[in-house]
């Protein structure tokens, strides 16, 4: 009875707090907020949300509880559809998902039941940039070395849709690099070992996830994607090498949403001074000295975007041309 | 060599080390217990609790609580015949038919006293393949991986029952689960397989909602029918020794349980083929033990051996696959890959530094490994003969504890309520292949199987086209294809051929 009871005061209390919160500043003191991340627990977009709840309270007015649930499937699309939907808006939902959705959204892809323009977005936690790296014993010192050396060049690769597959495939077929793709592999870590036993001679995947081997000097990087992470500031862009702007327009889509490495969202409609408040903590929170140490020890390099500029890389890669988008939805397909 | 092995040792019995173990050995015992509640998950939310602690405290902790899940998931697995772990449902088709015998003690003991072998078999491996480790796991290209699945779907012919129409209805279930685990979208073109526009079934069907389904189901609807407790009628005086039993069984068939932690290890060394495969290969080569028709018959049915096969090599499994994870930095399982993040932020490097420089935290892991068995299967024995009560309990108490675990069990693996639609999907599909007397071992080994056999021939062809099939590992594993699949005719033969000499 007194649960109810708490319950439905719960529940007036939100309904009350709707309007009157445009007013006063948002305070989530007794209340819990729950980051709904669009993977499994372990991976990436999972650490980076948990190293966030446990850091973010500090820096909400009322000192909140911040929790992750983790909701995977489709390539999180459910759990973007879910804040789209389902959430309130009242800023107890903050929702993190794979950060191509907006492609998925670009190219039409089915079971999308959202739009990127209409999210709240608090920002992005992260960059992370696509880099091609090399089995250091070949011969190829650089980009230009692969290109001259007319042999091909064998890559692994998971599957479509990850950046293991379709950075490759693009220099394949828009720079005519000679690559042969073979995909399947469990895993990137699966897609290493394949390296280590010569069976494959490169991979395409994020630098910091590359960077354990390329420090071991197992492989190392030949050329980037467009975002910019601090050691990889020299290699070529593969843009730099498109022979027609129509080509590097493409490449340009695909990396597009790196930038925005790790979204955040709330649901649309959510009230200006509780997305203030929460880009405000997040900015904060992400230059936590304490969230700073733990993310380097965990090897993540973690870079606060906030969501008035995440939105602007949004709607440039919604707005694309038709012929750009057919183009682009030619070679690359959102999936897995 | 030998001193790292020791002061590898005396790294884990530090006081602080050892509290750590202990601790991580309480939340994996009921980890373990609990059905759906995985290992992995477990290991994910505990990775933040590592930040403060020195290597050696945080790996006593993640691998203490780690290694224990399987042992303890086999208790689940034995007494109500839902696999408390994704990588224990072996365990039920002769754990839990012995539990309804009235052997719950027997099968309790028996899973415990195997699944120490094997834990202690795979750390054992981890030592010893240390100097060798990198080239042997060099060796296993995709073909050989490949090819390594060829061998387990051989193991059909062994699952299944004896006869032409036996062997019929093993391969079709097999065939069913290969075609089950192509759902998703497949990792060559994209292509969208069996969803059927739900979202849910993009990322294919979740190993865990499918076993308690398969397995949990029809023993649920079999309780309710016979409306007694789940080991019936049946005398009640074996139960209370019935522990000590399975132990002496362990040893009665020691080689067995040998060889079946050898495979558990040598499949948790290759990267890449998972754990819930080793126990299904144990669990066909335990069915190849029986020495006459009857004997085969029993398997299924409550034999001993159906318990010691996967209960070994659930465990040997870990010791494995924690080798190209320290070598290569290259993770062995899923729960491997989280173990993985472990290493970082305790601020250690996996790879050959793990060899040479930091050898003695590698020891220390092995040691916890050991250390952490031997501590749960003690302790599990203090109080087995009381676990093995619950079988006497009436159905109709256990029969809604029962169902609030598998649901929540199967909604935890996505917190999707598709999950509990697969579940009772899988329900129905396992109540009546039990009904109409159709093998299930085939059909959930063609589901862990399916997936690793199709990515990998298409890896090999991509890259070798046709050479792969000349690699003189894949000859070898051809020819063992090849017997694995006659063994049951042999079998038969020699059977046959003994009886008649009896006559």
């Amino acid at each position: 009875m007194k649960s109810k009871l708490v319950f439905m005061g719960a529940f007036a209390a939100v309904a009350v707090a709707l309007p009157v919160g445009a007013v006063q500043s948002a305070s989530f003191e007794g209340k819990t907020i729950t980051i709904v991340c669009g993977f499994k627990a372990g991976g990436g977009y999972d650490r980076t949300a948990r190293i966030l709840a446990r850091h973010l309270p500090k820096y909400l007015p009322g000192n909140p509880n911040v929790i992750v649930q983790n909701m995977p499937g489709a390539n999180s699309i459910i759990a973007a559809n879910h804040v789209y939907n389902v959430a309130k808006p009242d800023g107890l939902t903050i929702g993190t998902f794979n950060r191509n959705l907006v492609l998925a959204q670009l190219t039409n892809v089915s079971g999308v039941k959202f739009d990127q323009t209409k999210f709240a977005w608090v920002g992005s936690a992260a960059s992370e940039s696509t880099v091609l790296a090399i089995r250091s014993d070949l011969p190829y010192k650089n980009f230009d070395d692969l290109k001259k050396s007319g042999k091909t060049l064998v890559i692994g690769a998971t599957g479509p849709g990850a950046n293991t597959y379709d950075f490759p495939l693009l220099l394949k077929e828009l720079l005519g690099v000679d690559l042969k793709i073979v995909s399947g592999y469990s895993s990137s870590a699966d897609i290493m070992l394949a390296i280590e036993r010569k069976e494959v001679d490169a991979r395409a995947g994020s630098y910091s996830s590359l960077r354990p081997f390329i420090d071991r000097k197992l492989v190392h990087p030949v050329i980037r994607a467009r975002a910019i992470e601090s050691g990889i500031e020299q290699l070529p862009v593969d843009e730099s090498f498109a022979p027609t702007p129509r080509a590097r327009a493409v490449m340009a889509l695909r990396s597009a949403p790196e930038v925005v490495g790790r979204p955040y969202v709330m649901a649309p409609g959510t009230p200006d001074d509780v997305v203030k408040t929460m880009r405000e903590a997040f900015s904060k929170a992400l230059k936590d000295p304490e969230l700073v140490a733990e993310a380097t020890k965990a090897k993540m390099e973690l870079e606060f975007m906030p969501g008035d500029e995440v939105l602007k890389i949004v709607k440039e890669v919604l707005s694309q041309p038709k012929d750009i988008v057919d183009e682009f939805a030619k070679y690359i397909k959102f999936g897995e | 060599m030998i001193d790292a092995l020791l002061e590898g040792l005396l790294l884990v019995l530090q006081w602080k080390a050892f509290a750590f173990m202990l601790l991580g050995i309480g939340i994996g015992f009921w980890v373990g217990l609990l059905p759906g509640l995985g290992g992995i998950t477990t290991l994910a939310l505990m990775l933040p609790f590592v930040y403060a602690m020195q290597p050696v405290e945080g790996f006593a902790f993640l691998l203490g609580m780690h290694s224990v899940v399987a042992t303890t998931g086999d208790i689940t697995s034995v007494l109500f015949g839902i696999p408390g772990e994704g990588t224990t449902a072996a365990t039920i088709l002769d754990g839990h038919a012995m539990a309804k015998k009235g052997e719950a003690g027997r099968a309790l003991g028996a899973a415990l006293a195997s699944s120490l072998v094997g834990a202690l078999v795979g750390a054992a491996a981890l030592a010893l393949a240390i100097p060798v480790v990198r080239p042997l796991v060099l060796a296993f290209g995709s073909p050989e991986l490949f090819m390594i699945a060829i061998v387990g779907i051989a193991f059909i012919a062994s699952l299944s029952a004896q006869g032409g129409r036996g062997m019929l209805r093993g391969f079709l279930a097999g065939g069913v689960g290969l075609l089950v685990a192509t759902v998703g979208q497949d990792p060559q073109a994209g292509v969208s397989r069996f969803t059927f526009d739900s979202l849910y079934l993009w990322s294919g069907l979740d190993l865990v909602p499918v076993l308690i389904g398969i397995f949990a189901i029809p023993e649920i609807i079999d309780l309710v029918v016979r409306g007694t407790s789940i080991a019936g009628d049946m005398p009640k005086g074996r139960l209370n020794q019935g522990a000590l039993e399975g132990v002496k069984d362990t040893f009665r068939h020691f080689w067995l349980t040998i060889r079946c932690s050898l495979i558990g290890t040598f499949i948790g060394i290759m990267p890449g083929l998972g754990g819930a495969v080793a126990q299904w290969l144990a669990y066909g080569h335990a069915t190849q033990s029986a020495r006459s028709a009857e004997e085969r018959q029993g398997f299924g049915r409550g034999d001993v051996r159906g318990v010691l096969g996967p209960g070994a090599a659930n465990n040997s499994k870990e010791g494995g696959a924690l080798i190209p994870t320290v070598a290569f930095g290259v993770p062995g399982s899923s729960s491997m890959a989280i173990l993985l993040g472990g290493f970082f932020l305790l601020g250690l490097v996996p790879g050959p530094d793990m060899l040479t420089t930091h050898l003695a935290v590698t020891f220390s892991m092995v040691w916890t490994i050991v250390v952490a068995n031997i501590i749960t299967v003690v302790v599990c024995f203090l109080f087995l003969n009381h676990l093995a009560r619950l079988t006497l309990v009436r159905g109709h108490f256990l029969i809604p504890v029962i169902l609030v675990l598998i649901f929540i069990g199967s909604y935890s693996s996505n917190n999707h309520y598709g999950d509990l639609l697969l579940m009772l999907t899988f329900g129905a599909l396992g109540y009546l292949m039990v009904a109409g007397g159709w093998p299930r071992a085939p059909f959930v080994l063609g589901l862990v199987l399916g997936k690793i056999a199709e990515n990998y021939l298409y890896i090999s062809v991509a890259r070798y086209e046709a050479d792969w099939l000349y690699r003189p590992i894949v000859l070898v594993l051809i020819a063992l294809a090849i017997a694995v699949m006659l063994y049951p005719l042999i079998q038969a033969r020699r059977i046959r051929s003994r009886s008649v000499k009896h006559a």
